[in-house]
């Protein structure tokens, strides 16, 4: 985003050079028009799928309960958008329209002390502060009952349900399906198929099916086979494998090789006596480590991948001649078109540092190298390879810097030229303004029926600078043309 | 609706909280626009003793109409109507002096008072008015043993 400006400011004065005008639209309206189309329709498209009826703060819960004298008398909640009558008795805007209807329409008045409403003056302004410490009080979530614990300051409940609140009901995601789903279990997809219940065989909607087996099924208890608790069959997996005392237990030891298994109640008089469980936490320490370890390694290791793919490619465009021969280092070059020919030699780069030897060489190396000889030979690679995309970088800015002096220098004087033609045109106008209307002082003379020579001497006498009576009129031409060629010298 | 019903609750609350002497209200959650009053006639009335049962009915339209009290349990009032109706309708609860503001608390407040102290000028049995004027000892017979009758 920052580099659009500049970039674009250079496109423009080069179409300015290109003696056009600059085509190039302010950029900010066109980034700032589709985000803000694409945000209102995927507001639209959250709205569409909700399936609640918009919030009625006066039904929430406030947190903690709200005062007394910003109750409406009428709902007996919280205001909901305060109106004042002139009598200074504020109910919320729906109650008090409602208790109009249920009055004669034509005498309207206070439901609280029956004082004559005015229409045409009332409803007054409600004073900010009411308004300020309606703002503030606290609310609960209208899906507190579902599980939510949102609570916050009551005119961000309708944003929270429509947009965060994980427990507001929206349409399914499949398309063909009526039923709604809690926003958190969007992702879920449509449970709303009936499935059969593994335990008493009841046909029962997916999206049920835990919370059958867990308060309803009839089948949903079951005995320990070890300890003889009662439980919750959706709980028993969990109990004998944590939980239950009488479960046989393998010793923590059974990582490092350790036998031994025996109820869990056992267990630790078994983990006193036996080394295996003694060791076996930092065993599970080490292990944890090497994982962590592996992940990290995993992850260079397909950085490393990236970057050698990088520099492949990089040095493809820089040195797109010499790759053919370079038996070292195969880097294959699909641009160029005489990769079979032996090139002459330029140095290359790419030809590892005399203290590594290459990898042909490496056979009758006594000592292994503490690191891989290629990957010396890539990070070697890697600094030449910076060095010369440096070099370019370099490169390319001083000429940007020349090209763009040239092209200013070029400017200034197109700029010139264009100020000296402007100048001569000036002239010449003034000149022909000057000999038209001595043309038309002479036509007029003439016209007027006096002596023509005459006439036509005092026509010449106006002209400023001297010139001969013969050539009155050839005069201020040859003037004019002499003028001009000495404006455009200047 | 919603927001009338959340009112009916919050007074239900506020009543149970504050209960009138002598009352006790059995709400029912599923249907609470219909309230059933358990009440003692008053220690200082002609009614002492007696237990009687009154419904309070909130209207569709409530607040904005006034709740509808009536006696199930036959009494000798002159502000009680002497029928199966046993409605009471005077004061606040009249549909013109009704303001939405009022609360049901105060309306049982009033039925406490009215047996204390019956409202003569706004009888609705005028018999059983006059006889109160007239002839006090008279009435308070009557009263005595419809309680004795009716309200054991
Ligand atoms: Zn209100
Ligand atoms: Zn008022
Ligand atoms: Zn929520
Ligand atoms: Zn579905
Ligand atoms: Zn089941
Ligand atoms: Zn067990
Ligand atoms: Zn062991």
């Amino acid at each position: 985003m920052s580099s659009t400006p500049q970039s674009d400011d250079r496109r423009s004065r080069a179409s300015s050079r290109a003696d056009a005008l600059p085509l190039s639209t302010p950029p900010l309206p066109v980034s700032t028009g589709p985000a803000v189309v694409f945000d209102s329709s995927d507001f639209v498209r959250r709205k569409s799928l909700r399936t609640q009826a918009p919030v009625d703060i006066r039904l929430l819960e406030y947190v903690p309960k709200c005062d007394s004298n910003l109750v409406c008398l009428i709902c007996q909640c919280p205001f909901d958008i305060p109106t004042m009558l002139a009598c200074d008795h504020v109910f919320c805007r729906e109650c008090l329209d409602h208790a109009f209807r249920a009055q004669d329409h034509r005498s309207k008045r206070c439901p609280t002390c029956r004082t004559h409403v005015d229409p045409k003056k009332e409803p007054i302004p409600v004073p900010r502060i009411l308004l300020s410490m309606l703002e503030d009080l606290m609310v609960k979530c209208p899906n507190t009952k579902a599980g939510c614990t949102w609570l916050n300051k009551r005119d961000g409940v309708q944003n929270h349900v429509d947009l965060y609140c994980g427990f507001s009901t929206v349409e399914c995601p499949a398309g063909d399906c009526r039923f709604s789903v809690l926003q958190k279990d969007f992702h879920k997809g449509c449970l709303h198929y009936t499935v059969s219940c593994e335990l008493c065989y009841t046909s029962i909607m997916k999206k049920d099916l835990e919370e059958h087996q867990r308060t309803v099924c009839a089948q949903r208890m079951i005995k320990c086979p070890h300890c003889e608790v009662e439980m919750l069959r959706l709980d028993l997996k969990v109990h004998i494998k944590d939980v239950c005392q009488f479960a046989p237990t393998a010793c923590p030891g059974a990582i490092v090789g350790c036998g031994h298994t025996c109820d869990r109640r056992f267990v630790p008089a078994h983990a006193k006596t036996c080394s295996m469980a003694t060791m076996a936490p930092f065993f599970q320490a080490q292990k944890t480590r090497l994982d962590d370890q592996e992940a990290a390694q995993k992850l260079l290791q397909r950085k490393v991948d990236i970057l050698e793919g990088g520099f492949t490619n990089i040095s493809n465009i820089v040195y797109p001649t010499n790759s053919s021969d370079d038996s070292s280092f195969p880097v294959t070059n699909p641009l160029d078109p005489n990769a079979a020919e032996p090139l002459p030699e330029t140095p290359d780069f790419r030809l590892p540092p005399a203290s590594f030897p290459p990898p042909a060489a490496s056979t009758n190396n006594p000592p292994p190298p503490p690191f891989d000889i290629s990957t010396h030979h890539l990070l070697s690679l890697h600094e030449s390879l910076r060095e010369e995309v440096g070099r370019i970088a370099n490169d390319l800015a001083s000429l940007e810097g020349r090209t763009h002096l040239l092209i200013l220098n070029e400017n200034q004087r197109a700029k010139e030229e264009m100020l000296h033609t402007s100048a001569a045109i000036n002239s010449l106008r003034t000149q022909v303004h000057w000999l038209l209307s001595a043309r038309l002082q002479q036509g007029r003379a003439s016209a007027s029926g006096g002596a023509s020579a005459s006439a036509g001497g005092s026509g010449s006498a106006s002209v400023p600078a001297g010139s001969s009576l013969g050539s009155a009129s050839l005069g201020p031409l040859r003037r004019l043309s002499d003028s001009t060629r000495q404006d455009t010298k200047l | 609706m919603a927001a009338a019903r959340k009112r009916i609750l919050k007074e239900y609350t506020e009543c149970s909280n504050d209960t009138p002497p002598g009352m006790k209200i059995n709400f029912d959650e599923q249907n609470m626009t219909e309230w059933e009053i358990l009440m003692d006639g008053p220690e200082q009335s002609v009614y002492s003793g007696g237990h009687f049962k009154l419904r309070l009915t909130f209207p569709n339209e409530y607040p904005f109409k006034p709740p509808v009290v009536s006696f199930k349990t036959k009494i000798y009032h002159p502000n009680v109507s002497n029928d199966d109706k046993g409605s009471m309708c005077l004061g606040m609860l009249r549909p013109d002096a009704w303001k939405p503001p009022n609360k049901v608390i105060s309306v049982l407040h009033l039925v406490r008072t009215l047996l204390i102290e019956p409202n003569v000028d706004d009888a609705i049995e005028a018999s059983i008015a006059s006889e109160f004027k007239d002839n006090k000892k008279g009435f308070e017979k009557t009263a005595k043993e419809w309680v004795k009758q009716y309200a054991k």
